[in-house]
């Protein structure tokens, strides 16, 4: 018995030890990168060396280490490698994580120097006070040259609070074999995707594979068919925003879409194309290394979302930008934020990442001449819009994959799903 | 004299063992509590979340989440999905606690298996099931429809009953190893004499089971009882990661509802009006628990 | 009518058939675990699942391996942490409100019960304002408070029921023997519920083992986060690697089952060490 006290003692005070260790070793690992172990020591050594008078800031990213995040590091340790003053430590957290820090950030007053966000939501946080209003800095930039759309996302009430940092949008991807089996060419119309559907679509494979799960995915697939037919968010009972609804759900009830794309993320839509499940997919540029991964023999190409049989185009904008939040080291931060945005390196890192540079002085078409999946997505950029702005875009996002979600499950027809979402968003916007 | 300074010394040990849990939990989680029920009558938003003075609306953020439609579903699937859980997380974890009593070879090391699927992190349970009932490759069509019981691939995750009914399923798979685990430390520690002397009187298993064990058993029954109904009524990881609350609304619970108000849809204030809602709920069954139990003071 | 009497031999190898039945239908969803954490991408995304794969590859497990060593450590120092925090809380509380006559007993019985009330995602926020004017984020500190606030309220009020049916003679009669209350608590009263109290000392490590929720929160460096943070990288925006999963899920038993399968036997000693005789 005794012994036994004693073994939780001295178990309790190793704990207690290695704990109160860990707390002081945490405070010395400050400047400790998103890096394996071996790079950590030599990043230690530079920083001992080196650091002497650098301010040092934190930048906090959602882009995982085994997929973009590799890149995002690099960028980051060639920025503390080109000049001494500044000495960035990235710091990479799961998107949800990162949004909930954000949050508990503005009450608790612990937020990082620099953050990433996703474009939609960063007008909802500038709201809230996460973001540092930087309109005089970036006036005073002789740089500025950003695409409208991009730029838009991060102003609020008139201020601006971040930087875009890459963009992408959606586009139609399709099974070249597939097709051609079939005899059918690339769908450019609603009609088309319909009439290729039908024809792709056997017992083991659907024509077409999109997510129209509750959450702003949703939304961001719902989006190119709106704004093809004519209709906005503003006004989801007009006649256009119904087509669109409509035109979807038929898809589903032919049998055309799985039913399960209420429950599907793009990734998992992505998951589909690439086990041949689906013949075509909605989805954007940053699949293409994970279809390489999931389907390297898959041949495949990439057009523009078809548009209604006397629309126009349509696609959505998506994307990161990157602000500086409060309380932070701003002169520093903005020195790193405007070297990332920078004409010369925005091109760079954005390639190297999958996305396309915000920036209206580079020419994204010319960029990507000669690839031709990237290219097409580089043709649809110009014509993706936005969305929002707004700070209540999360609630009105939330009314539209409600309704999404109800009439694909069956539970509402088109018209109550859309009045109902249109009053939902009319009591946000009378707030 | 000697006697009263006895049985206070007692007394201060009494509190001296109890005190230090009590203070710690008030700290860490009494704060928190505050913190809730002062946030549920502030005008707490987006915009108001970084100001030093927040609006005292009183009960409108009640009035509003009760006029909520998805609130009141949510309200009425938590209940729905606690008994549900209870029920089946219960009866089985008894059954089976009374089974592997029995001294067989395998008893105790096959006990030792299913406790297991208590074993593993929600999530990845929640993500397990998702992946068996998915409609087109899941596990479990595939043998439904091997088995020739249905005749084509059921969308449990689809249609808003079975998805209940999956959820309900999953957490009582994690339930019955923990109700199985505390229900057969209560029967072990009802003395094997007891059954040997009934056996002599001459009485039945039945007869042993309901006079004996029973209510021998009964604090150990309210305690699994009661913890189960708090411990489930407030599941968040389960849902959100198998359905998100989806589809629609249909699995939305009151902890997943507050989650999404709070910090998706950043309205805190009603969020944590929600919350308060899914506290009281529980404290007012405390309130019947802790009856039950002032009568069956043993000491 | 003849009555069936089985001999005791019988019964016996009928009783294991039914465990090892009742075992197979209740494990599958384990079996399906492993079975998959071995499946090629490719199969286990086929439209027909195959209950046994037709490849096998160890990637999945390979893919775990990253960070490993760091993640392990992280979880065992704070699932440790927070067992021994909460039974030098919780043991003393159940046995205090079990054993004495106390003013107040049901009013911390319903403390204890009422701190159980609020899901952890909804503590978030407070909790980690408290963490941060204590100083203590980004520390070891933080997770295993957090998670000792699950398993205290639990613990007690499980524990208690325990001492409750436990008879007081075996104390009695060490007091009259010459011990003080302490003593008895220490070296009578937890030596016969050892049992119970070993089973509360699992669950309070299960239950910090597998959080995840307060560890990512208050800990946002990397080099701080648990096993159970892992889950990320296979679900993000590229999808569910449900095979990497799969072996995550199987990794972070591992420890958890090996010290349940070593406690097994002091349970079981609980069961057939019979208790007061006479």
């Amino acid at each position: 018995m005794k012994r036994r006290l004693a073994l939780l003692i001295a178990l309790a005070m190793i704990v207690g030890a290695v704990a109160a260790c860990g707390s002081s070793g945490g405070a010395e690992q400050s400047s400790t990168t998103a890096r394996t172990a071996a790079e950590t020591k030599t990043a230690e050594a530079e920083t001992k060396s080196g650091s002497g008078d650098r301010q040092e800031i934190t930048f906090w990213h959602y882009m995982s280490e085994d997929k973009e995040g590799k890149f995002v590091n690099q960028a980051v340790e060639e920025f503390n490698n080109s000049q001494d003053e500044v000495y960035v430590t990235a710091q990479y957290l799961p998107r949800e994580e990162l949004m909930k820090q954000y949050t508990i950030g503005v009450v608790s007053g612990e937020l990082p120097d620099c953050g990433m966000v996703d474009n939609p939501d960063h007008n909802s946080y500038a709201s809230m006070g996460v973001f540092e209003d930087i309109t005089d800095l970036y006036d005073a930039w002789d740089e500025a040259n950003f695409m409208e759309g991009s730029i838009n996302s991060c102003y609020y009430e008139g201020n601006l609070y971040g930087l875009p940092w890459g963009n992408n949008c959606l586009g139609l991807f399709y099974n070249k074999a597939m097709l051609d089996e079939a005899g059918i060419e690339v769908p450019t119309t609603w009609s088309e995707l319909e009439a290729a559907c039908e024809a792709l679509t056997t017992d083991s494979c659907k024509g077409l594979a999109i997510s129209a799960i509750n959450n702003e995915e949703g939304t961001f697939q719902y989006m190119p068919w709106l704004l093809s037919s004519g209709g906005s968010v503003m006004n989801l009972t007009s006649d256009g925003s119904k087509e669109s609804m409509t035109y979807l759900s038929g898809l589903i009830e032919k049998g055309y879409i799985s039913k399960e794309c209420v429950n599907w993320t793009q990734a998992d839509a992505e998951k589909q194309f690439a086990s041949g499940q689906a013949a075509m997919m909605i989805n954007g540029p940053w699949q293409f290394s994970g279809l390489a991964e999931d389907a390297p023999d898959l041949e495949f190409g990439v057009a523009k979302v078809p548009k209604t049989d006397d629309g126009e185009y349509a696609s959505v904008l998506g994307g990161e930008n990157v602000a500086i939040c409060t309380g932070a080291n701003i002169e520093a931060s903005w020195k790193f934020l405007t070297w990332m945005t920078s004409k010369e390196k925005s091109q760079e890192i954005c390639k190297s990442i999958g996305r396309f540079s915000p920036r209206s002085d580079i020419d994204i078409q010319e960029m990507f001449s000669d690839d031709p999946l990237n290219s097409v997505f580089a043709e649809i950029m110009p014509d993706a819009q936005s969305r929002g702005p707004s700070p209540d875009w999360p609630e009105i996002s939330a009314a539209i994959y409600t309704a999404q979600q109800e009439v694909f499950t069956g539970q509402k027809d088109v018209d109550t799903a859309m009045a109902d979402a249109q009053a939902k968003i009319d009591e946000i916007n009378a707030e | 004299m000697q006697l009263n300074n006895r049985a206070r010394k007692e007394k201060f040990i009494g509190y001296c063992f109890i005190i230090p849990a009590v203070i710690y939990m008030l700290i860490f989680i009494g704060y928190p509590i505050i913190y809730n029920w002062i946030i549920s009558f502030q005008d707490v938003t987006a915009k108001t979340l970084n100001s030093p003075v927040r609006d005292i609306i009183g009960l409108d953020n009640y009035r509003a989440i009760f006029a909520d439609a998805t609130f009141r579903k949510a309200l009425i699937n938590t209940f729905i999905y606690t008994v549900g859980c209870l029920v089946i997380q219960f009866s089985l974890g008894f059954l089976f606690a009374m089974f592997f009593a029995k001294k067989f070879k395998l008893s105790k090391p096959i006990r030792g298996f299913i406790v297991i699927s208590w074993m593993l992190p929600v999530t990845v349970t929640a993500l397990i099931f998702k992946f068996m009932f998915a409609e087109g490759n899941g596990i479990i069509n595939a043998i439904l429809l091997n088995l020739g019981l249905i005749n084509e691939p059921i969308g449990w995750l689809l249609q808003g009953s079975t998805a209940m009914f999956v959820l309900i399923i999953a957490n009582s798979w994690v339930g019955i190893p923990f109700n199985m685990l505390l229900l057969t430390t209560g029967l072990n520690n009802i003395p094997g004499d007891i059954y040997e002397a009934a056996s002599i009187d001459g009485a039945t298993g039945i007869q042993k089971f309901f006079k004996i064990t029973i209510p021998l058993l009964k604090p150990t029954i309210m305690s699994v009882l009661i913890l189960g109904f708090v411990l489930t009524f407030k599941v968040f990881d389960l849902v959100y990661v198998m359905t998100g609350g989806g589809p629609v609304d249909a699995t939305e619970v009151l902890s997943t509802y507050s989650y999404k108000l709070s910090f998706q849809l950043f309205r805190f204030g009603e969020g944590a009006a929600v919350a308060n809602v899914l506290f009281v709920c529980l404290f007012l069954v405390a309130l019947v628990y802790l009856k039950t139990i002032s009568k069956d003071e043993v000491i | 009518m003849k009555k069936m009497h089985l001999s005791q031999k019988q019964k016996n190898i009928l009783l294991s058939i039914l465990a090892i039945l009742i075992a197979c239908v209740f494990l599958f969803p384990l079996y399906w675990i492993v079975v998959n954490s071995f499946k090629l991408d490719s199969e286990i995304f086929a439209s027909v699942p195959t209950l046994w794969p037709k490849g096998i590859t160890l990637k999945a497990y390979q893919d775990q391996l990253g960070s490993l060593a760091v993640t392990l450590k992280n979880s065992i120092i704070i699932a440790l942490g927070s067992m021994v925090l909460s039974l030098c809380l919780s043991v003393p509380a159940a046995y205090g409100l079990a054993r004495f006559k106390v003013r107040g007993m049901k009013l911390f019985v319903l403390i204890f019960l009422i701190t159980q009330m609020l899901p952890a995602s909804l503590v978030l926020t407070p909790l980690f304002l408290i963490f941060s004017n204590l100083g203590i984020l980004n520390t070891y500190l933080a997770p295993i408070l957090s998670t000792a606030t699950i398993s205290i309220p639990f613990i007690v009020l499980m524990l208690r029921p325990g001492f409750l049916s436990m008879p007081k003679d075996l104390e009695d009669t060490a007091r009259i023997d010459g011990c003080n209350t302490i003593s008895a608590f220490l070296r009578v009263a937890i030596p016969i519920a050892r049992p119970t109290v070993i089973t509360a000392a699992c669950f309070s490590f299960v239950y910090a083992w597998n959080d995840l929720a307060y560890s990512m929160t208050f800990n946002t460096k990397e080099s701080m986060r648990p096993m159970t943070s892992a889950i990320y990288t296979f679900m993000n925006q590229y999808g569910t690697k449900w095979n990497s999963i799969m072996a995550y899920g199987v990794l972070l038993i591992l420890p958890c089952c090996i010290i349940f399968v070593t406690m097994q036997k002091h349970i079981v000693e609980g069961m057939t060490s019979g208790s007061v005789k006479g």
